[in-house]
């Protein structure tokens, strides 16, 4: 049941189905406008990219995109208490049951696509019921409360509109329409008469609405803050002889003034469709004329023209004192003509960043100014914290990148990056072009296992698959193991570095360590070398330490996978090897390298 | 779209085919069938029954159901007496001759609340003398139907639940079998009028857009554009003729405020005078406008009416960008400026919403360079206010 009441009163964490920038962005605005201190949209539900980029007064905030409710964080998801559903009209139905299935917290939402069919509008209005919650729409722009909550494009997309409306200043009549186009025109009609709104919603145009104009103004004669209720109506349906049922009953005791809308349609031998799916007149009932005498009679003022319901707005008395909005503890303190100064030339930013940047004149990185940060931490600790984006929480992976920073740092001259260096170097080439010629052959073939290694353990993992299942896999197809395997190492004799990272593990539960040594008891069953490698031990010990001591989720992992994180502390670490071949080779100054003829085999491939 | 009238002939192949009695009735479209699709339809030594097949109410009454047609050239002569009435569907079937008193009157209808039946036991042509004797009765169990079938007489097991079920599962909106014969073995559906949910088309495939007999096939060339213009776009078109020749052109937008607009003119005793009625909402794009705008504007320009006035009126839109549309509105003038000025044609604008000062600065621009008489104002103005100001004259 739609309890405005209730909506004052609760947290105002609302999460989108699909996106329409423009709307997402007015409701932004009338947030900052309303003085709070963080917008209201918490997530949007919606393919394609991690975070859309909008304005919050005049900073620019990322608001994070899931593909499904599944994938919202838990504290996000049990917080959210509306939603608003931007989706397409086929897709109405199923989105809004999940919504209402997977947001416990949830007080409420509102449907904008057009042409939900009217089944699905009767079984979602029947399920929100039972649960408890109200939807507003199909096809509807939503509903304001001033300066609490904008769920939709009810009152305007410009933040001029907001501000003219007077959407931030909490008032006493209550606009109800079923059409979205004239609630904001009496919406404004009233702002110009110097009266402001208790709130306002549009049933949408549709022939079942979920919440009915009855329903509406059931919510209004209850609401304490309504004094009196405006409402427009149109030719189509039968909802005016509920309301005047209602007013014959006396359940509605605050005035109401009424135009009912659609007089143009006597002309017609048969009523047309208009605008709306429910405007048409079926039986002489439904004309505008028989429902406008049936609401008078019940004792609704109603206006027989456009501009007497004006003059009947105009002339609703303002209650005394008028109810101002509560100053909130405010993060803008401007005056309404410097936000306007200071919106109205809002461009987005180039490019964005969680990283680092000034701040009054400091440079800032995670929040710390850059001396600060400097002088607290150790270099491990800058490492993975930048590459991360927030500052890391525990001891155990400064430790442990600490030591794969030192233990990645160089491996011979012969790896295919240490050799383009020498070459480089040796051809008379200066350090940065020497560097990036070692860097850019770390791929998948050199260097850049970690990540592949990684990648394996989780699949193993979430896949719950046993290891030897899990190496049967790889066998079948016939692909290496990333992360498995050394041309040096057997188990019977293993590589001392791989017992050193593995060490780190120690005093964790280590599922993903747990699963990679027994995978590699498979393996070297079949041979002595398919050895757990130092990729493989690093991504396995990573990943248990990121999981268990910061906190990271399978699906947060995965997400590390697909930016590469787990090569960044090779690459890192191994750039101080190029360089130091680079310098060293300079030193010996030994001239251009070249291949002998007797370097080179002919190849003769056989038919 | 909204609930929209299904051909007779689709309603009854679905309802025939659920029901697991099959349809053997067909389809004939003036246009693209020709005799021999009847000579090759029809049995030897049957009668039959051409009626028209285009959502027509009370077709018996204006004799647009022939009966007890026995050769191809009976019925082929049938459908072209038909079609010098102008019509041009035409659905054939076998002719039932049956006696008046097994008739029976059996309607659904979705409503807000659930499936709503209508039912009596007089149907037939002469239903609504009865009324008062049509029960209403909203579907909440199984033991509703047997009711109805108790009431009606229906002996098959589990006809109405069927009828019911297929009403539900194909999205119908409303359903009238009249008359349902009883007679035969198993119950007759002789007339069936279906309205379906255009926007259920998604999720059915029994029907399609190319199954409803909207009238849409007689639409003028300009509001089939519109139509086509609707289907294609995230933003929603209407647009109605009126007439043709009328003086009061209407741009418009918003489904409320586009009624109030033609209320007024029609308040005000000049609905005669008005040429269409339509509107367009849901944020279009500009060059969306621009071919709304040109559709109108072609109409405008074909009247013989000798003071024509546009008005381009709307509330204060949500999220509709009034500098996009009216870039597309004003291109759509500007193509036609000669003419709007050889024509004397004046133009009224009210409207509001977001980029409402660009907007109308745009319009304001286009009437003071082309020197045509007209008046733009915003939501300072009461919306209905701009009519009074446009019909002056």
């Amino acid at each position: 049941m739609l309890n405005i009441d209730k909506i004052r009163k609760s947290q105002t964490n609302i999460i989108t189905i699909g996106s329409y920038p423009a709307i997402i962005a007015s409701m932004l605005d009338f947030d900052y406008l309303s003085k709070k201190e963080k917008p209201s949209i918490k997530a949007i539900i919606a393919a394609g990219r991690k975070f859309e980029r909008y304005f919050f007064g005049r900073r620019e905030i990322l608001i994070p995109v899931f593909p499904s409710f599944d994938q919202v964080p838990e504290s996000k998801r049990l917080s959210a208490t509306f939603f608003l559903n931007l989706s397409s009209g086929r897709r109405v139905l199923t989105s809004s049951i999940e919504a209402i299935n997977k947001l416990p917290a949830l007080v409420g939402g509102a449907v904008f696509a057009e042409n939900t069919p009217e089944k699905h509008a009767v079984e979602l209005k029947e399920y929100a019921k039972q649960k408890g919650v109200f939807i507003i729409g199909p096809s509807s722009v939503g509903i304001i409360v001033p300066s609490k909550i904008k769920l939709g494009a009810v009152g305007g997309v410009d933040y001029k509109q907001i501000i003219s409306a007077k959407l931030l200043d909490q008032g006493s009549i209550a606009v109800l329409s079923a059409s979205g186009g004239m609630t904001n025109e009496l919406i404004n009609i009233l702002a110009n008469t110097g009266k402001t709104l208790s709130f306002s919603l549009s049933f949408g145009g549709d022939r079942f609405p979920m919440v009915t104009p009855s329903e509406a103004i059931l919510a209004a004669e209850r609401d304490p803050q309504t004094s009196a209720i405006v409402y427009f109506g149109e030719l189509g349906g039968k909802d005016e002889y509920h309301i005047a049922q209602l007013l014959n009953e006396g359940k509605i005791t605050k005035p109401i003034i009424c135009y009912i809308a659609g007089t143009v349609a006597e002309m017609f031998p048969t009523s047309p469709q208009f605008g709306h799916a429910k405007a048409m007149a079926k039986t002489t009932e439904e004309t505008a004329k028989a429902k406008r005498d049936a609401l008078k009679q019940a004792g609704a003022k109603v206006a027989e023209s456009f501009k007497e319901f004006v003059k009947m707005i105009e002339k609703i008395p303002r209650p005394t004192p008028e109810v101002k909005a509560a100053p909130t503890s405010g993060v803008n303190k401007l005056s309404k003509k410097d936000i306007i100064e200071s919106m109205h030339d809002r461009n987005h930013a180039l490019i964005s960043t969680s990283i680092s940047g000034y701040k009054e004149g400091k440079v800032l990185v995670l929040g710390e100014e850059l001396l600060d940060f400097a002088k607290n931490h150790s270099f491990a600790y800058i490492v993975a914290s930048i590459f991360l984006g927030k500052k890391i929480k525990s001891r155990e992976l400064e430790e442990f990148v600490d030591f794969i920073l030192r233990l990645l740092v160089d491996h011979g001259p012969y790896v295919s990056g240490a050799v383009n260096t020498i070459v480089s170097s040796r051809a008379g080439r200066d350090l940065v072009s020497s560097l990036a010629s070692g860097i850019l052959t770390i791929g998948p073939r050199f260097g850049g296992a970690i990540n592949q290694a990684a990648k394996n353990w989780l699949v193993g993992i979430t896949s719950a698959k046993s290891p030897s299942a899990f190496v049967e896999e790889f066998a079948s197809k016939k692909i290496y193991i990333s992360g498995i395997g050394h041309r040096k190492y057997r188990s019977d004799m293993p590589d001392p570095r791989v017992a050193e990272i593995i060490s780190y593990s120690e005093g964790l539960e280590a599922r993903f360590t747990s699963f990679a040594r027994e995978v590699e008891k498979i393996t070297v069953g079949k041979k002595g070398n398919l050895i757990l490698n130092v990729d493989g031990a690093i991504a396995c010990v990573l990943l248990d330490i990121l999981n268990e001591k910061e906190g990271y989720s399978v699906e947060e992992l995965k997400k590390l996978v697909e930016v590469e994180f787990f090569n960044a502390l090779f690459v890192l670490s191994r750039s101080v090897g190029f360089i130091g071949h680079y310098l060293d080779q300079k030193r010996l100054d030994e001239g251009v390298f070249r291949l002998e003829e007797e370097h080179v085999a002919q190849a003769e491939i056989e038919d | 779209m909204a609930r929209v009238k299904l051909s007779e002939f689709r309603a009854k192949q679905i309802l025939g085919e659920f029901l697991g009695e099959g349809y053997s009735g067909f389809p004939f479209d003036t246009e693209k069938d020709d005799e021999q699709k009847i000579g090759k339809s029809i049995k030897q030594g049957k009668s039959y029954v051409v009626k028209v097949d285009q959502g027509v109410k009370k077709r018996f009454r204006q004799g647009l159901i022939k009966l007890d047609l026995k050769t191809s050239k009976d019925i082929s002569s049938a459908i072209s007496e038909l079609k010098k009435q102008g019509f041009r569907y035409f659905l054939i079937e076998e002719f039932l001759p049956h006696d008046e008193t097994e008739e029976r009157y059996f309607a659904l209808e979705r409503t807000s609340s659930g499936i709503v039946a209508y039912f009596s036991k007089k149907g037939g042509v002469d239903v609504e003398s009865f009324e008062g004797q049509v029960q209403e009765l909203l579907l909440q169990d199984a033991e509703d139907a047997k009711k109805i079938a108790i009431e009606l007489g229906v002996k098959t097991e589990g006809f109405i639940e069927k009828l019911i079920e297929a009403f539900d599962i194909y999205y119908f909106s409303f359903l009238e079998i009249n008359p349902l014969v009883i007679s035969f073995k198993t119950p007759h559906l002789l007339d069936v009028a279906g309205e379906v949910d255009s926007a259920a088309e998604f999720f059915v495939e029994k029907w399609n857009s190319d199954d409803f007999q909207d009238g849409k096939k007689d639409l003028t060339q300009e509001e089939q554009n519109v139509s086509k213009l609707s289907e294609k776009s995230q933003a929603s078109f209407k647009l109605v003729v009126l007439n043709p020749q009328g003086s009061i052109f209407m741009l418009l937008s918003g489904g409320g405020a586009s009624i109030v607009l033609a209320d007024e003119v029609y308040n005000l005793g000049k609905g005669h005078e008005l040429a269409n009625y339509g509107e367009y909402s849901g944020n279009p794009n500009e060059e969306e406008t621009l071919i709304y705008t040109k559709n109108i504007l072609n109409l405008l320009l074909k009247s013989n009416s000798q003071n024509k006035v546009l008005i381009i009126g709307g509330g204060v839109a949500n999220f509709t960008d009034i500098r996009i549309t009216f870039r597309g509105v004003v291109r759509a003038l500007g193509d036609v400026r000669d003419e709007l000025k050889i024509q004397n044609v004046r133009i009224f604008v009210r409207r509001g919403g977001p980029h409402q000062d660009e907007g109308l600065a745009l319009m304001r621009k286009f009437l003071e360079e082309n020197g045509i008489e007209g008046e733009v104002y915003g939501p300072e103005l009461v919306l209905t206010d701009i009519v009074s100001k446009a019909l002056e004259k």
